[in-house]
């Protein structure tokens, strides 16, 4: 099985973290899928791809870290931007949550101070992403 | 099989407010194409009203989007019905703001309804055995002539192939394939967090440990809770923040605790103690 590319790590480490709340109504939402392409850069097409059955089936967490550690440094930021991100979604936080969170910045082999620019950057977008709480896309 | 009184005489025993909008929208369908989504969003609304009520009495009160957002993340609303009923309500939205429905679009929310009225006769009436019959599509009150068939067509293949559109844009955003089985992908998920959540806390993380991880997004959550928006009072969302962050200490403790007690039991096993 080839390395999981970009897009099938972004959405292993993503729903990883959403399904590690306890609100996996996350799971559902397309905050995912805008990251991707708002933030990461990827296309549709990679978009879809990378949750293809030949992609992403019988991919670990382990592969996932694997993965994530080779990435080029930016992109592993702004990988851990977007998980965390996902994490504030739902404006709590779970044991599983701290730990994921945790071991994907050691896989990145952050210092505390980058951990922490990645955070405030993902509560600054998760603010935007869902500024009433629960509302939908209108009438 | 559709019976002399349409396609929708089925759903009357189930709801019949819902199967009274329904026969509307089929009966404006070629006459008054606008009409027939009015119904059809009214159609929507009622039948998620009636759900929000048996499942989620607050929601009632919320506009048809947060409704049909709160039914579908619970899990009452499955993706292929929340996607038909969220057509109905954006060609009904459009078409109350002015834009013109043509006539093969309602015929298509038509089928969609019709196909959404079975699954919500299950709904209402568990364990019924729903015979909705095939769809069958509303004769012209008069033949269309060419020019008027190829028109239509045209519009046909624009609105499929703009549902194709949707259709991949949407695989795109969600986080799972759909071939995907979300529950099989949570399960095993979680299973693969849980050990190595154990495995973390016997080796530990080489760089950003566990407890300054759950310091600095108890601080994230706290600034979120006090944002505006969210109408966060300081107090209390610092309250908030130290109550999540001792549960994670809490968690991660229990953790450790967990790992000594095996080691303790391994030495022993060995005689080292």
């Amino acid at each position: 099985m080839p390395d999981p590319g970009f897009a099938t790590l972004w959405f292993l480490a993503a729903r990883t973290m959403a399904i590690a709340g306890s609100d996996v109504h996350v799971l559902q939402e397309a905050t995912g899928g805008l990251y991707a392409q708002a933030i990461l850069g990827l296309s549709e097409e990679e978009c879809r791809e990378a949750k293809s059955p030949s992609s992403i089936d019988n991919r670990t967490l382990i592969d996932c870290l694997a993965g994530v550690r080779a990435l080029p440094r930016e992109d592993a930021e702004k990988l851990l931007t977007g998980i965390m991100m996902v994490c504030y979604a739902d404006r709590a936080m779970t044991p599983l949550e701290v730990r994921w969170a945790s071991m994907v910045a050691s896989a990145i082999e952050l210092s505390g101070d980058d951990f922490q620019r990645c955070c405030v950057n993902a509560r600054v977008i998760a603010g935007m992403l869902r500024p009433k709480g629960d509302g939908e896309d209108g009438a | 099989m559709s019976d002399d009184r349409g396609n929708f005489s089925f759903l009357e025993q189930y709801d019949e407010r819902v199967a009274h909008l329904a026969q509307q929208a089929e009966h404006y369908v070629h006459s008054d194409p606008d009409s027939c989504m009015f119904k059809l969003r009214l159609m929507v609304e009622t039948m998620a009203r009636t759900l929000a009520t048996l499942q989620l009495p607050h929601l009632v009160s919320s506009d048809l989007g947060s409704m049909l957002g709160g039914l579908q993340r619970s899990g009452v609303l499955p993706r292929r019905q929340a996607d038909g009923m969220h057509a109905i309500r954006r060609d009904g939205n459009a078409a109350v703001h002015g834009s013109p429905t043509p006539v093969p679009t309602a015929m298509r929310r038509l089928h969609d309804a019709h196909r959404l009225s079975a699954w919500f006769a299950k709904m209402v009436k568990r364990g019924a055995k729903i015979q909705p019959g095939d769809f069958v599509p509303p004769d012209p009150p008069a033949p269309l002539n060419a020019v008027a068939q190829a028109i239509n067509a045209k519009v046909d293949e624009l609105e499929q192939s703009i549902e194709e559109r949707r259709h991949l844009t949407r695989e795109a955003l969600l986080m799972f394939g759909p071939s995907e089985n979300v529950d099989d992908v949570v399960r095993r998920t979680r299973e693969e967090l849980d050990a190595l959540d154990k495995v973390a806390a016997a080796a530990g993380e080489p760089e950003i440990d566990a407890d300054f991880v759950a310091l600095v997004m108890a601080m994230d959550l706290e600034q979120l809770e006090e944002h505006a928006d969210h109408g966060g009072e300081s107090r209390r969302a610092r309250r908030a923040a130290e109550h999540r962050l001792d549960a994670i200490k809490e968690h991660l403790d229990r953790r450790e605790q967990e790992f000594l007690v095996e080691r303790t039991w391994l030495m022993e096993q060995r005689g080292e103690v």
